[in-house]
């Protein structure tokens, strides 16, 4: 039946994405204890940053337009964490600055010297497609679902293996202890807040297409934010596991309720809750019995 | 009938067993010490005792009836109230009503219906741990061994029959640790029943008729102070470390 | 005998408002509001005033939850928005009026906070925001499939207060501003009243230290969800008069931003306080459809990012909220005040 083939591959392409970008919003929290809710509009950025580059305002090839729109995400994360740090010590302050930062950016988006208020389309990375087990999938998909996968590979080698990913995990174990041991913790937010961005742009580039609006921020950031708690909030084995489980949770009702699009994002959330009345933590989260 | 039975309790962190089938009973009017090296888990033990976790094996029964497995404030209102290690107070309210907290918990509610107001009995604890004119200064204003006294007057204000302590003395100078020591041997006399887990073991074996000590969490030895200060085993696990 | 009874009623208003700093403003300011239709502003300004009053009855509920018991709710607008929406249905279906269907629809947030709460007692921090931010996201979703019943994209008409004809607009809006002060007023007085009753003393416990609260013998699970069940009932009048004073009643009374506004609000005015989560509805709604608009005419595109990048500014230079900043300041300048005074009395001794 090519329905479940359906399921199965497409789940698997929005698993891996969704897995990045998960990756990115963990990150963050891990290390700096920052719940990005701009996450989302880092997303959206990445994609309408490649528009700009890739047709709106220049005509650079795909692959210029891809890497700049990355760049630049990751600096306009690093903008937000300028803000970020100077209220720092109030969480509810940080909320609000980067609930903020989203507002402003849409808007900004907004702007008719910018990209308008409608709909605007977004080029493909490559044409074509091929037709695997029953599903025709497009190029483009293989290419969102290769990259992703090996950037999350990527992503979690470096923060195994690499001097500065051990640094981060040092951070995000005992803040204190780290900074005792001389590690120089707020340029080491700066560059995971680097990474964080560049992921979710990344992960906007690949998917957010074929339309994009000033709007797309709120799925990827709801979807963000449940994957994440549903995995485990600083865990990278919960985003990864957390993504796929909303992933093939997301196509399969899209692909087998008929008016399943307005329950995609319910979906997932209707999962998250589930999970979290069993594992309060997350599924690979602390379990936190007692606080003492 | 003893106050409190504690039977086989057993509890497991992952590959770790903090407290390891450790049996034993209170009765009342009795003040009984609790000692051992760090780790070896007598926190864990208050903390199964009062509901904090749930034990993997065991039973506890309080006056006859099991506890075991009942939430936190059900606990409390059967009558066993604890103070913590670390200093948990609320840090926005003023000291009276951190004590009012006790004071309108359900068991206080029904103790006091005609007697007294909670705001009283509130300031009746206060005064008893010597903390009157602290009380509209809001916690956090507290120096530590106010708040350690606050703890007590907190704990004590549930009227509780058994009473747990952790480490009182911890962290107070020797005057404090004085008028502690004193405060406890008042509330024995009152007739209140404690067990109180302590590092200090100079205070502690000065105010308790029995000791129970853990290790790895295994009981390893129970008998009065002279005995347990004998005690070939105990020394070998404090390694001299006795203060 | 009557003027020893104005005498005492005096003496009280001194010793209880006058002298305390932040009552005495706010005292102040709600009698700059009761008058300001006499110097006849006009309707656009009675437009922005009672909107402000109706998110600061919408942030004054998230503070019960958030301020008191310490529940980052960021899913508020599902009560705003169950108190809307059965308002609108209500009328649709069965022609009731407003002060029959408003209070349906707080019973039956009431009854759905519970029903909310619940999941939410097993999770804290971010979690807990995360579970909270799912449900009116999800209502809006189950709303999209039943069309029929509520209006989808296009939301539901709601009746306005009073009719037109016989009454004219400006005697709408009058009424409007009125009936919307008057639930201002007597909703701060309850939501004061609770949180310095012996229930506010114990939500202010479990935001402290759930821990230590249990420890007491609390049954905080029964006060978290009281929490949110007395939450509920004042977002669902605030949104239940929202739809009547819009005309309708539509899915953004449900949106994510909805449910951010309560949250800017306190926290930008001062969390759990009495005046913080009034002084921010207030500046920020003045802010956006006002002073933005008339005062210093911005193009309507630039609009938003200018009113939340200020929003930005000024979380960042008061990250405790402006109005307890405020408060604090005034408190200091009255010690000052007191110890000058004590200094003369002891010179003239």
């Amino acid at each position: 039946m090519a329905l479940i083939e359906d399921i199965l591959v497409y789940g698997a392409i929005t698993g891996a994405v969704y897995a990045l970008l998960a990756l990115g919003f963990t990150l963050i929290y891990g290390v700096a204890e920052i719940l990005n809710m701009s996450h989302g509009v880092l997303y959206m950025l990445g994609a309408y940053m490649f528009v700009a580059f890739s047709a709106k305002f220049f005509q650079l090839g795909l692959l210029w337009s891809s890497v700049l729109a990355v760049v630049f995400v990751g600096f306009v994360g690093i903008a937000i964490y300028a803000l970020i740090h100077q209220v720092i010590e109030e969480t509810l302050a940080v909320l609000v600055v980067t609930l903020g930062a989203t507002l402003v950016v849409q808007q900004l988006i907004r702007m008719p010297w910018a990209f308008g208020g409608s709909h605007v389309a977004v080029l493909s990375l490559l044409e074509g497609n091929i037709t695997f087990l029953g599903a025709t999938i497009l190029y483009e998909q293989i290419l969102a679902f290769v990259l992703s996968i090996s950037l999350f590979v990527g992503v979690w080698i470096f923060i195994t293996r690499s001097k500065i990913g051990g640094a981060m995990r040092a951070v995000a174990q005992d803040r204190e202890a780290a900074m005792l041991m001389g590690i120089n913790t707020e340029r080491l937010y700066i560059i995971t807040m680097f990474i964080s961005a560049a992921l979710a742009g990344i992960a906007g580039l690949l998917i957010a297409r074929p339309v994009i609006h000033p709007r797309t921020w709120e799925t990827p950031l709801v979807m963000s934010f449940a994957i994440v708690v549903l995995g485990g909030l600083g865990s990278i084995r919960g985003s990864f596991v957390g993504a796929f489980i909303v992933g093939y949770a997301e196509i399969a009702v899209v692909f087998l309720i008929p008016s399943g699009e307005y329950l995609r994002g319910a979906v997932a959330l209707a999962v998250m809750v589930v999970v979290l009345i069993f594992r309060p933590a997350g599924l690979f989260g602390k379990r936190m019995e007692i606080e003492e | 009938m003893h106050l409190i039975e504690v039977e086989n309790l057993t509890k497991r962190f992952g590959g770790l067993t903090a407290v390891d089938n450790v049996s034993f009973h209170v009765d009342e009017g009795e003040i009984v010490g609790l000692i051992g090296p760090n780790g070896a888990g007598k926190t864990t033990l208050f903390s199964l005792i009062s509901g904090f976790l749930k034990p993997d094996s065991g039973t506890v029964k309080f006056k006859g009836e099991s506890i075991t497995g009942l939430e936190p404030h059900e606990i409390v209102n059967k009558g066993i109230s604890r103070t913590f290690q670390v200093v948990r107070p609320f840090h926005h309210l003023p000291a009276i009503a951190n004590v009012m907290v006790s004071c309108l918990s359900p068991r206080m509610k029904k103790k006091l219906e005609w007697l007294k107001s909670p705001e009283r009995k509130a300031l009746d604890m206060l005064e008893s741990v010597g903390l009157t004119e602290m009380a509209l200064e809001p916690a956090e204003n507290l120096s530590h061994g106010d708040l350690k006294r606050l703890e007590i007057a907190r704990a004590l204000a549930l009227e509780p029959d058994l009473l747990l302590l952790d480490e009182p003395f911890s962290g107070m100078n020797p005057i404090e640790t004085d008028y502690l020591t004193k405060s406890i041997v008042r509330m024995h006399l009152d007739g209140h029943t404690m067990i109180i887990v302590e590092h200090k073991l100079q205070a502690l074996m000065k105010l308790v008729r029995r000791v129970i000590v853990l290790h790895y969490g295994e009981k390893i030895a129970e008998g009065s102070p002279k005995e347990i200060a004998a005690n070939k085993k105990v020394i070998e696990v404090y390694m001299g470390r006795v203060t | 005998m009557v003027a020893s009874y104005f005498r005492r009623a005096y003496s009280s208003f001194v010793t209880h408002i006058l002298d305390v700093p932040a009552r005495l403003l706010a005292f102040l300011f709600s009698i700059l509001l009761l008058v300001i239709p006499l110097a006849n502003p006009g309707l656009y300004i009675m437009f922005v005033l009672v909107l402000a009053a109706i998110f600061a009855i919408f942030a004054a509920s998230w503070d019960i939850l958030a301020g008191r018991t310490g529940q980052l709710s960021l899913g508020h607008a599902l009560f705003f928005g169950i108190g809307g929406y059965t308002s609108a249905i209500l009328y649709k279906y069965y022609m009731l009026p407003l002060w029959v269907t408003i209070p349906i629809g707080m019973l039956i947030a009431f009854l759905v906070a519970f029903f909310v709460g619940f999941p939410c007692l097993r999770v804290k921090g971010p979690y807990l925001s995360l579970v909270t931010l799912a449900f009116p996201l999800i209502l809006i979703s189950i709303f999209f499939m039943f069309k029929d019943v509520t209006g989808g994209e296009m939301g539901i008409y709601a009746p306005s207060i009073l009719p037109i004809p016989p009454y004219t607009p400006y005697e709408l809006r009058l009424a409007e501003f009125y009936v919307s002060m008057l639930l201002l007023i007597v909703s701060s007085i309850i939501i004061y009243k609770i949180a310095s009753s012996k229930t506010g003393i114990l939500f202010v416990s479990i935001l402290d230290d759930e821990l230590a609260a249990k420890a007491s013998g609390i049954n905080t699970t029964k006060y978290k969800l009281l929490a949110f069940a007395i939450s509920a009932l004042f977002a669902s009048l605030a949104g239940g008069f929202y739809v009547h004073f819009l005309r309708t009643a539509g899915p953004s009374a449900l949106v994510l931003t909805m449910s951010f506004f309560p949250v800017i609000m306190t926290i930008l005015g001062g969390i759990g306080t009495i005046y913080g989560p009034l002084v921010g509805a207030y500046i920020l709604t003045i802010l956006d459809q006002y002073f933005l608009k008339t005062v210093v005419p911005i193009p309507d595109e630039l609009h938003a990012a200018i009113y939340t990048a200020i929003v930005i500014v000024l979380v960042i230079a008061w990250p405790r909220g402006v109005g307890r900043w405020c408060v604090d300041k005034l408190e200091d300048m009255q010690e000052v005040r007191e110890e000058e005074i004590e200094k003369k009395i002891k010179r003239k001794n």
